[in-house]
């Protein structure tokens, strides 16, 4: 992965500044619209249940891919066990709540914890791997947990787990989206942090990060660690939202293929590139996803749109904003020519 | 007594299975450093063209299997030469993420063509099997067993005593120095990968024997084939094959054990998997890196 600092002309932070804040603006009162006083007031209906269904799923995969990034984008340790950390989150909260009987925000607040925990408990071994060998050690890490879920009675096994329905369309919307907020925050944050440099040098170059007085093992434990609260966080509202778990829709490793897609295809690495990821791939799959034929035509485009962007743009769509390089033939030649045979 | 002889007889018939599913796996991970994602759909890719060959004109299973050979080997060449060539340099979780696409398009393309209904083979000695006391040994899972070292006997021919098989492992050793005694790359890439394919193809004409097949039913080989690869080592036919029997021991027996049920199968292979890598990363007989 190439080294690239994210450095936004003043032109384009101008323009681009100005056109975020709006779209933000949108996606933060374009809710508003469906609650009972603005009904009255007779305002039009912008969001409704279909609108909440997408926005929300959108959002959880902007945490996810926000948070796969941190340890798979920044340190450079694909992880594919992610989505262990997002069911763990969603079991926590429906033990508590369904089984215990704790109000919803106490058992939320429980989720990012049991799956920090959990990432600390595997993470120490498993972060001595490298390359092929930590994807597949995650891999199998995510299918046991979601198997040995699937068999254990208190946790409801196969038939799953069953949570008191909450109808709210609107608080499940910004809940999400303020956990969005929080990954691509922490993201930020990092970034513009020691911690965060040293996660890229680690990826860079694990050994000469270490001679220059990088403590490896803690850096990409802790990376690990975040990345772990972030995912159980969206687990975890996942759960109530939903109001029904069990292992097919909580530990399902194409959610976790999707949140490396989304990352890499926006742009790994950085901040806003997960973000855009998942935004457009999440939309893409929503619009192609229908019944019947049309669900195979959507998986074929997918599996297509992957196979190009993956040859042609490795570095992500991100990188054709903040000027650093425009999208063009020369552009699409010379990533060509850096990686084939 | 006798239920743990069966029990261990079929661990190793289904350790057959998954040498002869990794064997392609293996090699393409070897020497290019790949790990094919797509290497189910390959394999569940061959069990079609078996079925379709034995529902059309009822030609026994066994006898497409080099059929299926050549079929995948020539759509594995393509493959390599036409796109995975093209991000071959690149860093390791591009190629993951492309053969993952490879892997969707092929399975979509399946469920267009053969719907996802399931489908079996089924000659007339299919329910037949050889009873020693109370032991039973079906003769089709034999047969594949025979198979499987058949294969893992004719890909150590191919790297130890020919020409080509010299050339693969001196691109898998060091690229840069093969390029230079002359050896085409790009050709020996696509060559690698089509026979990686081939094999796929074979396994999966056996998997078609015993199995009911839909277009999705080789994601789990895919796991299952990087699981032998780590628990045997990777570099080393021998290391599959005892990789592979190693691994279809641990899923039968394990799920006999006490407390523990079907349900816990991959459970027990990945977490052995995952205690084999942190323990011993180079797998039971693979060679340093």
């Amino acid at each position: 992965m190439i080294a690239r600092e994210e450095r936004v002309p003043r032109r384009l932070r101008r323009v681009a500044l100005p056109i975020g804040i709006i779209l933000l603006a949108i996606v933060i009162l374009v809710p508003l619209t469906s609650t009972d006083t603005a009904q009255q007031a007779g305002l039009p209906l912008l969001a409704d249940k279909l609108w909440f269904r997408i926005a929300t799923t959108v959002a959880m995969f902007v945490v996810m891919a926000s948070a796969w990034n941190i340890i798979g984008g920044l340190t450079g340790y694909a992880s594919f066990g992610n989505v262990a950390f997002f069911g763990i989150g969603a079991y926590t909260v429906g033990v508590l709540v369904s089984n215990r009987g704790w109000p919803f925000p106490l058992a939320l607040l429980a989720a990012p914890l049991t799956a920090t925990v959990f990432a600390l408990i595997v993470g120490i071994p498993l972060l001595r791997l490298r390359g092929h060998y930590f994807a597949v050690a995650t891999l199998g890490v995510g299918v046991a947990v979601g198997e040995v879920v699937n068999n254990l009675g208190p946790l409801g096994a196969s038939t799953g787990l069953f949570l008191p329905i909450v109808r709210s369309d609107l608080l499940f919307f910004y809940m999400m989206l303020g956990a969005a907020a929080i990954a691509v925050l922490s993201t930020w944050f990092i970034l513009r942090t020691r911690f965060g440099y040293g996660l890229l040098a680690i990826r860079e170059n694990e050994e000469a990060a270490a001679v220059i007085g990088v403590n490896t093992t803690l850096y990409k434990v802790a990376a690990f660690c975040i990345a772990a609260a972030l995912t159980g966080l969206a687990g975890g509202i996942f759960a109530q939202w939903n109001s029904f778990i069990n292992q097919e829709n909580v530990f399902a490793i194409s959610d976790n293929v999707q949140m490396i897609l989304m990352a890499v295809v926006g742009g790994a690495g950085t901040v806003l590139g997960p973000v855009a990821g998942a935004i457009s791939l999440e939309l893409i799959i929503q619009t192609l996803a229908g019944g019947g034929s049309a669900a195979v035509y959507s998986q074929i485009g997918l599996g297509v749109l992957l196979a190009v962007c993956v040859i042609f743009i490795p570095r992500g769509v991100i990188d054709f904003f903040g000027g650093q390089s425009r999208l063009s033939l020369r552009y699409l030649r010379q990533t060509l020519r850096e990686t084939s045979a | 007594m006798s239920q743990f002889t069966q029990q261990v007889i079929l661990g190793l018939l289904l350790g057959g299975v998954y040498v002869a599913v990794a064997l392609g796996f293996s090699l393409v991970w070897g020497i290019l450093n790949i790990v094919n994602l797509a290497h189910g759909a390959l394999v569940i890719l061959g069990s079609y063209i078996t079925w379709d060959l034995f529902t059309r004109w009822h030609i026994d299973p066994f006898l497409s299997l080099p059929i299926d050979a050549l079929a995948l080997f020539v759509i594995g060449y393509a493959l390599q030469r036409g796109v995975i060539n093209r991000v071959i340099r690149a860093p390791l979780l591009f190629t993951f993420l492309l053969t993952f696409g490879i892997n969707l398009i092929i399975v979509s393309l399946l469920l267009l063509i053969f719907t996802g209904d399931f489908r079996s083979v089924t000659p007339s000695y299919s329910g037949n099997g050889l009873h020693l006391g109370s032991v039973t040994i079906p003769y089709i899972r034999f047969a594949g067993l025979v198979v499987a070292f058949l294969l893992a006997g004719a890909l150590w021919a191919i790297l130890n005593r020919t020409r080509i098989g010299a050339a693969i492992l001196a691109v898998g050793a060091d690229r840069d120095a093969a390029q230079l005694v002359g050896i085409d790359l790009r050709h020996m890439y696509a060559l690698t990968f089509g026979i990686g394919a081939a094999f796929a193809g074979v396994a999966g004409g056996i998997i078609s024997t015993f199995q009911s097949i839909t277009p999705t039913a080789g994601d789990p080989y895919t796991l299952q084939a990087f699981a032998v690869v780590i628990l045997g080592g990777l570099g080393r036919v021998s290391a599959t094959v005892a990789g592979g029997l190693t691994f279809g021991l641990i899923e039968i027996l394990g799920q006999s054990a006490p407390g523990l049920g079907s349900g816990y199968a991959n459970a027990i292979a990945f977490v052995v998997l995952v205690i084999v890598l942190v323990v011993r990363p180079r797998g039971l007989l693979g060679r340093l890196a």
